[in-house]
């Protein structure tokens, strides 16, 4: 059955377009992470699933249901808050009761959801409350059980981690992993940190300037970016991009890179793509961090090219080194251990380009 | 059906009563009045066309120029002393005073009183016979006067002397809560640079509060313009109309003396006045709360 | 040695300046209200004799008892006390309802915005800054003609118009602070507009309730101007009482009288800026310190 569909939804708010043409559909169950940098109408396409924003155009389908002309309270959902709204001069209780309150659940059955929830929160001491005495962290698990509280087709997270400490995001994290695996019921969890996407997320949609850039699992999106926004938005530090020209020397193809000492020729051949249309075309060159490293036994690694490092930034389970390619800085990711053992003029790095990624600089999309 | 269509116009339905309030009390009221100004009205307000009659009528009456003028004389002392006042305090207040709480309390009461018991209070002192003049002769000075309350000539500052007594601590306040909103961690720079205390509060302090300045000067610019029940209280007006006030001659004429037209024409003049000073007041406020 | 120590005497000697200085403004503020004291209690003979400052010999409630029961005012002379009840039945009900509207407006023009709803917004700002003035004369024939010309009601009605535009402003400066994502939680709650008002907002507004009906109270109670025009005979408010009893010219000042009855009528506002004071000045400077 249907999660949720999303038709063709855009929205203007007076003159400006903050959606065009969203079109997103999900299975029952999944887990669907919208993510994009701030402003880039994340909450909007929220709020419209969730009935507090009206699409412009379009339709959403809830559970197989058309719920467009249904107002919030009808469209068997539940959401948190980046800022938790927390009902300030309620207790805990009252908070996560609130809603069963208003649809006349009977008082008894009540009081065992709010037990249940709690529970499942670890939140049971908190209970009578108010929220100006909880710690953040706690205040998150509030708006979590009254989200919990109610048994919805859809949960709807607005950055619920954002106000976190970064500890505290992580174990977050994980819980909201487990009760969803617990649980299975669908989420659209909207976030800027795309970390949080890649962990959390059955299905990812990476969003730029209201418009869906690519829709895919986590691994599609991280190893298979449509365009350069995509592939430089996830991962942490961002792909590299060298500006390079596509060649063809004793008929492999690939591209020179000129370091501050060195010239050398990178293989692109186990990239299994054909890129005979764009010889001698001026390209982009992708590639991670992690990509040109020490790990010689990658698939694909060429031999180890020495290379001058600029800048040496351990970070504690490896080591950033910032080289010169091309004239543009490149990072990569070696152990630190590799870091320790060769001088930095000459520190030897594998090229893994099975995983680079070919785009076009005009259009930005990969080739 | 019913309930849901209701629940999605009752904004509309709440705020219905207060635009009507707003479209015929204030607005209509407005035009209303400024067609009573064109009319020929007299005793009775008559809603026809007279043209400029009652303009003319109000510039050619001795009384006019009196109240334009005393207003001149009284807005100007009255907001610049509240102004030099209220900073000064605001600043001596601001040196960590111990009993700030109730200092405070004592500047601010006059604020929670009528015009009406000010006026009849500061009636009471500045009394010929046996108010101030009085006391100073019983201290010693013998030959001590102090008649502006009869003087026609001085009877306007009697207005000042109370209007500042009520509204300076207000303006205290203002500036307070200005100072206190300045960042600290730049007068904590200013004072690692080596300024001194004066210094920081001219080139720092006093410059960051242009936005207090503003709004205190527009609020007793305000208070001024309206100003009816002190000048009432105090002097009536008198002696004669020598401390007349736009807002008693407007009431003189539209309510006792049955000159509803002129009345009309003064408060439409006491509108245009209030708008010359307020309306480059919010066009600079939306201007800077459209760039923000 | 010598430098810091004169550092530290010139620091005293500021400090003293100082509260010299508060002091002395604070004798400026407080000098009014002991003369009025004072020469309540005091008979009119000592007045005669001594001065503004001087302690009265025989401390006397005689001119107050007149001030409250006695005193003309025009052609009546019951003193205040009648009044000082129309002052209460007069501020009761418009502050109220003035504040219950202007808090309902601002849920409105906050949370709740719809095309148009900023219009009306700006047209009800103009209130709180055209003199009354132009005013007065339509209000006078639509008094007239509802048939409440001289009355308290009247006089209620124009006091809730007019406070409006103030009410008003002070709730949707309050309520633009409370995130909107509160309200989106309560429809998603499922919470109704009312309920959400009632349940949600109006606890919240505790603080700004507080500066509303302060302010309200004040103003209706401290109002001369409308008091004087639309109000007549027994239905007057205790400002225009006040000032009849003080200008009604027959027979010798009774300045103790005046006093007394000056005191009287400033009697409730003190008393609700000395109990609530401190939330009023807070809340009357939040918003013109921001501009
Ligand atoms: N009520 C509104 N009126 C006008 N513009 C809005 C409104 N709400 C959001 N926007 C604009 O829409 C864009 C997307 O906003 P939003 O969905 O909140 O972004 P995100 O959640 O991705 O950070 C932003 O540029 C924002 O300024
Ligand atoms: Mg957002």
């Amino acid at each position: 059955m249907n999660g949720l569909k999303i038709t063709n939804v855009s929205k203007t708010f007076g003159k400006t377009n903050v959606l065009k043409d969203i079109n997103v559909e999900i299975a029952d169950g999944k887990f669907l992470i919208l993510v994009g940098p701030s402003g880039c109408g994340k909450s909007t396409l929220l709020n419209i699933i969730a009935g507090l924003e009206t699409a412009t155009t379009g339709r959403i389908e809830i559970a197989g249901e058309d719920v467009i002309s249904r107002d919030p309270k009808d469209r068997n959902i539940a959401m948190v808050f980046q800022s938790y709204a927390l009902y300030p001069t309620m207790t805990v209780r009252g908070n996560i009761a609130f809603g069963l309150n208003i649809r006349k659940v009977p008082k008894a059955e009540q009081q065992q959801i709010v037990d249940r929830v709690a529970k499942m929160l670890r939140i049971e001491d908190l209970l009578d409350r108010k929220p100006a005495q909880l710690s953040g962290g706690q205040r998150q698990r509030v708006a979590m059980g009254r989200a919990l509280a109610r048994d919805p087709a859809i949960f709807l997270f607005d950055e619920p981690l954002s106000n976190l400490d970064a500890k505290l995001r992580v174990d977050m994290r994980t819980e909201i992993k487990e009760l969803h695996q617990r649980m299975k019921t669908t989420v659209v969890y909207v976030t800027h940190d795309q970390v949080e996407a890649m962990t959390l997320g059955d299905y990812i949609a990476v969003m730029k300037d209201g418009i869906i850039q690519q829709f895919g699992t986590p691994s599609e999106i991280y190893n298979h970016p449509n365009n350069m926004f995509v592939a430089g938005f996830m991962g942490s530090p961002s792909m590299n991009f060298i500006p390079c020209q596509l060649t063809e020397v004793g008929g492999e193809v690939g591209v020179y890179l000129q370091g501050h000492t060195t010239r050398f020729f990178v293989r692109l051949s186990q990239t299994g793509k054909d890129y005979s249309r764009w010889l001698g075309k001026n390209l982009m060159f992708g590639i991670r961090p992690e990509h040109i490293t020490d790990y010689a036994e990658q698939v694909g690694a060429q031999e180890a090219i020495p290379c001058k490092v600029d800048i040496l930034e351990p970070t504690g389970p490896d080591t950033l080194l910032f080289i010169t390619l091309n004239k543009v800085k490149v990072v990569c990711r070696v152990t630190p251990e590799t870091a320790l053992q060769h001088s930095i003029d000459k520190m030897p790095l594998y090229f893994n380009t099975a995983k680079a990624v070919l785009f076009d600089p005009a259009s930005g999309l990969a080739i | 059906m019913v309930t849901k269509w209701l629940e999605r116009i009752m904004p509309r339905l709440v705020l219905a009563p207060t635009f009507v309030i707003a479209l015929v009390f204030i607005h209509g009221f407005i035009l209303l009045n400024a067609w009573l100004s064109f009319s020929s009205s007299n005793l009775m307000p008559k809603y026809d066309w007279a043209g400029f009659i009652q303009y003319e009528r109000l510039f050619a009456n001795e009384r006019t120029a009196v109240a334009a003028t005393n207003l001149f004389i009284f807005a100007t002392l009255f907001i610049l002393i509240c102004l030099f006042l209220g900073l000064l305090m605001a600043i001596l207040l601001d040196q960590r005073i111990r009993g700030e709480g109730v200092i405070r309390t004592i500047y601010l009461y006059p604020m929670a009183l009528s015009f009406i018991v000010t006026g009849t209070a500061w009636k009471w002192i500045l009394n010929p016979g046996l108010g101030f003049e009085k006391l100073m002769h019983d201290i010693g000075f013998e030959t001590f006067q102090f008649d502006w309350l009869v003087n026609s000539e001085m009877a306007i500052y009697t207005v000042v002397i109370a209007g500042v007594w009520q509204s300076s601590g207000f303006v205290m306040a203002l500036f307070l809560a200005g100072l206190r909103g300045i960042d600290e961690s730049i007068i904590k720079a200013a004072q690692i640079d080596g300024a001194s205390l004066p210094t920081i509060y001219r080139k720092i302090i006093i410059p960051g509060m242009r936005p207090v300045f503003f709004s205190a000067f527009i609020i007793l610019a305000h208070i001024a313009i309206k100003s009816f029940d002190l000048v009432m209280a105090l002097t009536g007006g008198g002696p004669g109309y020598s401390s007349d006030l736009p807002a008693t001659f407007m009431y003189t004429f539209a309510f006792t003396r049955g000159q509803i037209g002129i009345g009309a024409a003064s408060a439409m003049m006491m509108l245009m006045t209030v708008m010359a000073v307020i309306v480059p007041y919010l066009y600079s406020e939306l201007r800077s709360q459209r760039h923000a | 040695m010598l430098n810091s120590g004169t550092i530290r005497w010139n620091h005293v000697l500021g400090r003293a300046f100082i509260y010299l200085m508060l002091g002395a403004f604070a004798l400026y503020y407080l000098i009014p209200l002991f003369v009025m004291v004072v020469t309540s209690l005091k008979p009119l003979d000592e007045i005669r004799s001594g001065n503004l400052l001087s302690l009265p010999m025989q401390p006397t409630f005689e001119a107050w008892g007149i001030a409250w029961n006695s005193a003309c005012t025009g052609v009546q002379c019951n003193g205040l006390q009648g009044y000082f009840y129309n002052s209460m039945i007069m501020v009761i009900p418009a502050m109220l309802i003035s504040t219950l509207l202007g808090a309902m407006n601002g849920y409105v023009l906050t949370k709740w915005k719809f095309p148009g709803s900023n219009v009306v917004f700006s047209m009800l700002l103009v209130g709180c800054f055209i003199p009354f003035q132009v005013i007065l004369l339509p209000m006078a024939k639509v008094l007239g003609m509802v048939g409440l010309a001289g009355s308290l009601p009247g006089l209620v009605m124009v006091h809730v118009i007019y406070g409006l535009a103030f009410t008003t402003l002070f709730f949707r400066n309050y309520y633009i602070t409370i995130p909107d994502e509160l309200i989106n939680a309560a429809r998603i709650d499922g919470a109704s507009f009312w309920t959400t008002f009632f349940k949600i907002i109006l606890p919240l507004s505790t603080p700004i309730i507080v500066v509303s009906t302060i302010w309200q109270f004040t103003q209706i109670w401290n109002d001369f101007l409308f008091g004087v025009i639309y109000s007549s005979g027994e239905q007057q408010p205790i400002t225009v009482a006040l000032n009849n009893l003080v200008n009604t010219s027959t027979g010798v000042k009774r300045y103790n009288v005046d006093m007394a009855g000056a005191i009287i009528a400033a009697l409730p506002t003190l008393f609700v800026y000395v109990v609530a004071g401190k939330y009023f000045v807070r809340g009357l400077t939040a918003g013109s310190v921001k501009g």
